[in-house]
C-alpha cells in the first residue's frame, strides 16, 4: 500500500547482539529504548503510540511482553500494543496507527532473548501440530530443503552460498552490534562439514539476544526534530500458505507482492537490508524484489551476523533508515521475514528528500 | 462416493478418527542477571539488598537494574541495605489441597512485609511462631535466616522475585504494639 500520510523513522537504537546475555530482556532493552528516544528528541511522554513485536516462548517466561514494557515507562498508563511477530509487524501497526489525525509519533521496538531455550525444540510448535510438529521441522532443517530445492533449480551454488557469508561478516565488522565478524575465506567455509545437508554453519544464522528500537513521526513533526528524516514511501505485507509443501520454496510470492505494492521498482533502490537468515534466501528475495547488481545488500552485515529474533527485521528497516538519515542515500529498502522459509514478508521502502 | 479415479471414499462424517498423542517439553536456561546475584550473594551473608531509585526514591526488592516509573538504569551505586524487621501489611490464609507437589498439610499464611525504613516490599512470606489465627495486619515482624550452613540461594534467579524460603524462612512476631493501618496503608499489596 502506497504511503496516505507521511511517516518517517527519526530515531533508531539497538543492543549490541550477545550469543547469551547476562542482562535480562528488559534489561537489555532499557538503553536501546532510552538511545532511540534521545536520537528522535521527542519527550518520552508525548509519545502517542507504543508498539512492541516478542515471543514469550524464546526465553520461556510468561507475560515476558507484558514485562518489557517496563522499559518503556508505561507509568501514567500509555496507549500501547503488542504483536506476537518482529518489530518490524510492531512497525507496520504503528504506521496504520499515525494515519489518524490524532498523534504525531510512535515508538515501535523489538527485542528478543533467544539463549535460554533451544530453537531446535522451540520452533516446531509454530508448525501443523499433527504433521509437522511431531516431525521435529525446525529452521534449520526447513530451510535445507529450501537450500536444496534452490540447488537443485540450478538458481544458487554452494560456493555462492558461501560467498554471501563471507561477505555479510566481512561487512559486519564496521557495525559495532554484529555477533558474527570478520575475514573468511570462501574455499576453507566450504572445506566445513554440513550441520544438515546442504547448509554449513556459516549458511545459518547466529542465536543472539538483541533488540531494536525505533521513533517514527509524522510530516511536520518529523521535519522540526529531524534534519533528515528516512521518510516511509511504502509499506505492506504478504503471507503465504502455512504448510512449505504447499509452495514453491525456491521463489517468495509473498516478498514479490509486498515488493510491488511498496512500491519498489517505481525509482532505483540504493541499499537494501534484507532478513535473509540463510545465506541461500538472498538470492531468493533479490529475485523477488528485482534488486540488480548495482543495490547494496546488508552493508550492515545483515541477519548472518546477528539474528535477534523479533527484532531483526525491525532491524533491517533500522538500517536502512539510518543509510538515509546518517548516510546520505535517496532511497533504501528494509526487509523482515516471519515464519519458516519466508512465508511471510514485509517490505518498508524509505525514502530521503533532495 | 468416489473420487475421479473412481476409488470409494468415505462421506463426510463417517471418516475413522485417528487420534494421536503428542508429548512435548521445553527446558529453558537462565543466567541470573548482574543485580540478582548481588542480591543472592548478600542473602548467604543474611542481608537483604535493594536499589532505591534516585528520582522517585521507590525501593527494589530483589534490585531489577532499572525503576520503571522513571526510566533511569539502576546499579550499585543506587544500593542499599534493608532492615530486616517491619509489618505484616496484608496476608492471606491458604487451605492447601493435595495436588501433586503440593507439600504442605495444614492452613498456612502468606503475608507481605513492608520492611522498616529505608523501605521496601517483600510478599509471599511466611509467618512464624504463631498460631495462623493470631496473624494479623499492622503486626510487628523480624525475619528467621537459615542458620549460616544451611543457607542456599540456589532456587533464586531473574524469576523467583520473593521466594527467598532457602535463606530467610520467614518472619515471626516481635511482640513490639501493633502500628495503625494508616502507618502502611499506602503501601498494601
Amino acid at each position: 500500500m502506497a504511503a496516505l500520510k507521511d511517516v518517517a523513522i527519526i530515531g533508531y537504537a539497538q543492543a549490541r547482539n550477545e550469543r547469551q546475555a547476562q542482562a535480562t530482556e528488559v534489561q537489555f532493552l532499557f538503553p536501546v529504548i532510552n538511545e532511540a528516544l534521545e536520537m528522535s528528541k521527542i519527550p518520552r511522554r508525548e509519545i502517542g503510540f507504543t508498539c512492541a513485536g516478542s515471543c514469550d516462548y524464546l526465553s520461556g517466561q510468561t507475560f515476558a511482553f507484558v514485562m518489557n514494557l517496563e522499559a518503556v515507562g508505561a507509568w501514567p498508563p500509555i496507549s500501547e500494543s503488542h504483536v506476537e511477530m518482529d518489530g518490524a509487524w510492531a512497525l507496520y501497526e504503528a504506521w496504520v496507527r499515525l494515519q489518524h489525525e490524532d498523534i504525531d509519533t510512535a515508538l515501535v521496538f523489538g527485542s528478543g532473548k533467544s539463549s535460554p531455550g533451544n530453537p531446535a525444540e522451540i520452533y516446531p510448535l509454530q508448525m501443523d501440530p499433527y504433521t509437522l510438529t511431531p516431525l521435529g521441522f525446525d529452521p534449520v532443517s526447513s530451510a535445507a530443503i529450501q537450500a536444496r530445492a534452490l540447488l537443485d533449480a540450478g538458481k544458487v551454488t554452494e560456493r555462492q552460498m558461501a560467498e554471501i557469508a563471507a561477505r555479510s561478516r566481512r561487512d559486519a565488522m564496521k557495525n559495532p552490534y554484529a555477533q558474527v565478524t570478520g575475514e573468511f575465506d570462501v574455499d576453507e567455509l566450504l572445506a566445513q562439514p554440513y550441520v544438515t545437508a546442504p547448509l554449513r554453519k556459516h549458511d545459518l544464522p547466529p542465536i543472539s539476544d538483541g533488540a531494536c528500537a525505533v521513533v517514527l513521526a509524522t510530516g511536520d513533526k518529523a521535519r522540526e526534530v529531524c534534519e533528515r528524516p528516512a521518510w516511509i514511501r511504502g509499506i505492506d505485507h504478504r503471507i503465504e500458505a502455512h504448510q512449505p509443501g504447499m509452495r514453491d520454496l525456491t521463489t517468495s510470492r509473498s516478498t514479490r507482492l509486498a515488493g510491488e505494492a511498496a512500491g519498489v521498482g517505481s525509482a532505483p533502490i540504493e541499499v537494501a537490508e534484507l532478513s535473509a537468515t540463510f545465506t541461500h534466501q538472498e538470492p531468493i528475495l533479490r529475485e523477488a524484489l528485482g534488486l540488480g547488481d548495482q543495490v547494496a545488500i546488508n552493508p550492515s552485515g545483515g541477519a548472518l551476523s546477528a539474528n535477534p529474533v523479533m527484532a531483526v527485521g525491525l532491524a533491517r528497516i533500522a538500517e536502512a533508515a539510518k543509510q538515509i538519515v546518517e548516510g546520505g542515500r535517496r532511497r533504501t529498502l528494509g526487509h523482515a521475514t516471519s515464519g519458516m522459509c519466508l512465508q511471510q514478508n514485509l517490505v518498508c521502502v524509505l525514502e530521503g528528500e533532495q | 462416493m468416489t473420487d475421479t479415479a473412481g476409488n470409494a471414499t468415505t462421506t463426510s462424517g463417517d471418516e475413522p478418527v485417528t487420534m494421536m498423542e503428542y508429548f512435548m517439553q521445553l527446558e529453558y536456561s537462565d543466567v541470573v542477571s548482574a543485580p540478582v546475584m548481588r542480591f543472592r550473594d548478600a542473602l548467604m551473608d543474611a542481608r537483604l539488598i535493594a536499589q532505591q531509585c534516585p528520582k522517585c526514591k521507590l525501593v527494589y526488592v530483589p534490585p531489577k537494574g532499572y525503576c520503571p516509573i522513571d526510566t533511569v538504569e539502576l546499579d550499585e551505586r543506587n544500593e542499599i541495605q534493608l532492615a530486616d524487621r517491619g509489618v505484616v501489611t496484608n496476608y492471606t490464609v491458604v487451605t492447601p489441597v493435595q495436588y501433586y507437589g503440593q507439600k504442605e498439610t495444614e492452613p498456612f499464611v502468606r503475608a507481605s512485609i513492608l520492611l522498616d525504613p529505608p523501605g521496601g516490599m517483600l510478599i509471599l512470606q511466611d509467618v512464624l511462631d504463631i498460631p495462623v489465627a493470631e496473624v494479623r495486619a499492622g503486626m510487628r515482624v523480624e525475619a528467621v535466616w537459615a542458620p549460616k550452613g544451611e543457607r542456599d540461594v540456589d532456587e533464586i534467579g531473574n524469576r523467583s522475585g520473593s521466594a527467598l524460603e532457602g535463606s530467610l524462612r520467614g518472619f515471626r512476631p516481635t511482640g513490639e504494639p501493633d502500628m495503625p493501618a494508616e502507618a502502611f496503608s499506602d503501601k498494601v499489596w
